[in-house]
């Protein structure tokens, strides 16, 4: 067993499941180790009891429109906690329809407009040339490395108050064919277009590792752990 | 037939004999040829005809060819698409390269979701057959609702059509629908309460969206399923697997219907399969014996999987284009008694999907149980591919950029027997190099 345990919530996980979120969860629980951190990971869906306290890791995965509405006709009774689990700083992943939801407006599978859970100030919208997004997708991302990934999002999301972008563009779209910026963080809330975007950039699942073990274990020296290298696994 | 279409079927012809002695791809020209003489060249082979129309995402090609199988008992003149050319042209292609029946011949024809609105627009088909519907390639136009829908965009057009649908998948029953219905699906485990496992597709009842419970699974997310909110529940069955006697990895021992059929290749999917052509057979008149002397004249009809023999090791070649179709191949072979190396090729042209995220939803960890002494990732994706076994906690996986160099690492396995799973593109690139070797016959597609 390792030294510290930490619980994921797999939000929606049985719902918004068809992108290889679960490759997220597995990197968090990879590099969990070589924090010497065990990763222990629930599906908190449709239902469900949600309290913030209950869990250090959040990841919201992407899927299909069908079930991003039936998450969305849910995430209401999980709001509130949810917003106190967002304020409190914790770290949560969000990616493509995970991060739509959050935000204040997006587009369903019957292309109207509905309000988002307006926990984080983003919207998305039909991009106005119609064209769905595809391909690789390469950033300068806020932690300094560049960051890879595949995006495939038919929505482009512009960003609202407080929130910075995950990153700058390199190479492929992001967010919307305007401002070259992809995803977004607040507090640390991350938010991406990218598929299965930890197993790429091992960078960033260290981040989430490492802020969920200062929030849970405030009085530990993590200094071994900060100097932990993160290799391309590949 | 009016002279233009007379025309045109005839330039059809033509072009197939001239064209097919000279290319290797004039499977769908003499087609393309027709339709560009007479776009609606289809109409005319309505009443010469009876149509059947086989949809879903997998399984068609081989309920399609082994439904054929059984039907040339009833009738002297069936036709299907067999190269799983499934657009206009094809189908164009193979009326206008058939001989004209002498009484009224069957067409079954394996359709794409979004093709089956413009094939019934020419005829009505007496039935369609619907397998199941997973998710695809990961393209957002193939949502599984949006799928659904253009599917029954097509059917709403044939109401007097009888749907021959797999009752396991629920899906298929989230609709009702004028059509006279025949339902088959397995009915030979007891009931329990399970729920599928998270990563699996379309877990909502359709009725009420609460997620749905099943009595049995028998794999992805079909089976007896009910929905502990409303009660909406699988439909009665019309025609049904009543015993599994014995599944391999090499052949399945079954019976429909209380009546024993030998499946001469593995897996629960092909059972399905079998299962959907002789429910078809059945519904054309077709008796059970026929059916069943059908299904072992014809074991090439079954799967992708093609042996090739490589010195003393043995390469088994299997085609996979989503996670569903990776986790039911596994189910098979995980089903082999002897140990056996295992490899796995991903590609992402657009031929194979260029998302691989569904990588991290395939059950690869169900292997670790089993006697595997070697594993190999490869081809042009092997990054992600060794990524995934990685975080999967395989240890000492070896990787192969190139896919023809398998035909000398197969030389280094512990084990008889490889099964090398693989993407489109990176099966085309071995195949290339094993008919370059003249380990397989290069003309075979
Ligand atoms: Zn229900």
């Amino acid at each position: 067993m390792a030294k510290y345990q930490l619980q994921l919530a797999h939000l929606y996980g049985n719902l918004l499941n068809t992108y290889g979120d679960l490759g997220n969860i597995m990197a968090l629980k990879y590099y969990g180790q070589l924090l010497d951190t065990d990763v222990q990971s629930r599906v908190v869906s449709v239902e469900d009891e949600f309290s913030a306290d209950d869990y250090d890791l959040i990841v919201l995965g992407a899927g299909q429109k069908f079930e991003q509405s039936i998450a969305r006709e849910d995430i209401d009774s999980k709001r509130d906690e949810l917003h106190r689990y967002i304020e409190g700083g914790k770290p949560m992943l969000a990616v493509g329809e995970g991060y739509q939801l959050l935000g204040q407006s997006y587009i369903n599978q019957r292309n109207e407009k509905v309000a988002g859970d307006k926990l984080l100030s983003h919207r998305s919208e039909l991009p106005t040339d119609g064209e769905p997004v595809q391909g690789e997708l390469v950033i300068k991302s806020l932690l300094g490395t560049n960051m890879h990934g595949h995006e495939n999002h038919d929505l482009v999301t512009f960003l609202g108050n407080g929130e910075k972008a995950l990153g700058t563009v390199i190479e492929g779209v992001g967010n919307n064919r305007d401002d070259d910026t992809e995803g977004a963080v607040y507090k640390n809330t991350f938010c991406t277009n990218m598929h299965t975007v930890l197993d790429r950039n091992g960078e960033l699942a260290k981040k989430m590792l490492l802020v969920a073990l200062a929030n849970k274990y405030p009085d530990a020296d993590l200094t071994v752990q900060q100097n932990v290298k993160i290799e391309s696994p590949y | 037939m009016s002279l233009r279409s007379s025309v045109a079927a005839g330039v059809g012809h033509l072009s197939y004999s001239v064209l097919h002695g000279i290319f290797n791809r004039g499977s769908s020209l003499p087609g393309l040829v027709a339709l560009k003489l007479d776009p609606d060249i289809l109409y005319h082979y309505k009443d010469r005809y009876d149509f059947v129309i086989v949809g879903g995402t997998n399984g068609k090609t081989t309920a399609t060819a082994l439904a054929v199988q059984t039907l040339k008992q009833k009738y002297p003149d069936v036709l299907y698409n067999p190269t799983g050319s499934n657009m206009k042209r094809g189908i164009a292609t193979i009326f206008v390269t058939a001989p004209k029946p002498k009484k009224k011949g069957l067409a079954v024809l394996e359709v794409d979701e979004a093709n089956i609105v413009r094939i019934v627009k020419y005829f009505k088909p007496k039935a369609f057959v619907l397998t199941n519907l997973f998710r695809d390639q990961l393209d957002r136009y193939s949502e599984l609702y949006a799928t659904w829908d253009r599917m029954l965009e097509g059917v709403r057009m044939a109401p007097k059509a009888t749907i021959i649908a797999n009752a396991d998948d629920p899906i298929f029953n989230s609709v009702d629908l004028p059509n006279p219905r025949i339902w088959y699906g397995f009915n030979d485990q007891p009931m329990g309460d399970l729920e599928a496992p998270s990563n699996t597709d379309g877990v909502v009842c359709p009725k009420c969206h609460h997620i749905i419970h099943y009595g049995f699974i028998t794999y992805g997310g079909l089976g007896a399923y009910f929905c502990p909110n409303c009660g909406h529940k699988r439909p009665k069955l019309d025609y049904e697997v009543t015993t599994v006697e014995r599944m391999t990895s090499a052949d399945s021992v079954v019976k429909f219907d209380g009546n024993e059929f030998k499946i001469p290749v593995g897996g629960a999917y092909n059972i399905y399969n079998a299962l959907a052509a002789y429910s078809l057979a059945r519904f054309m008149g077709v008796n059970s014996s026929s059916i069943k002397n059908a299904f072992v004249e014809s074991p090439e009809i079954f799967g992708r999987q093609e042996k090739v023999q490589i010195g003393d090791k043995e390469m088994v070649i299997i085609m996979v284009k989503n996670q569903i179709g990776v986790d039911t191949v596994l189910d098979m072979i995980k089903t082999d008694k002897e140990p056996f190396s295992f490899a796995f090729l991903l590609t992402a042209l657009p031929a194979d999907g260029e998302d691989t995220s569904w990588i991290w939803d395939c059950n690869f960890e169900t292997l670790k149980g089993h006697n595997i002494p070697y594993y190999l990732v490869g081809a042009a994706n092997y990054k992600d591919a060794a990524t995934r076994f990685k975080f999967g906690g395989f240890k000492g996986v070896n990787v192969e950029p190139d896919p023809a160099k398998l035909i000398d690492r197969i030389k280094e396995i512990p084990t008889k027997r490889m099964y090398v799973v693989t993407c489109y593109t990176a099966m085309r690139q071995l195949r290339k190099a094993l008919a370059e070797q003249k380990l397989i016959d290069g003309g075979m597609e």
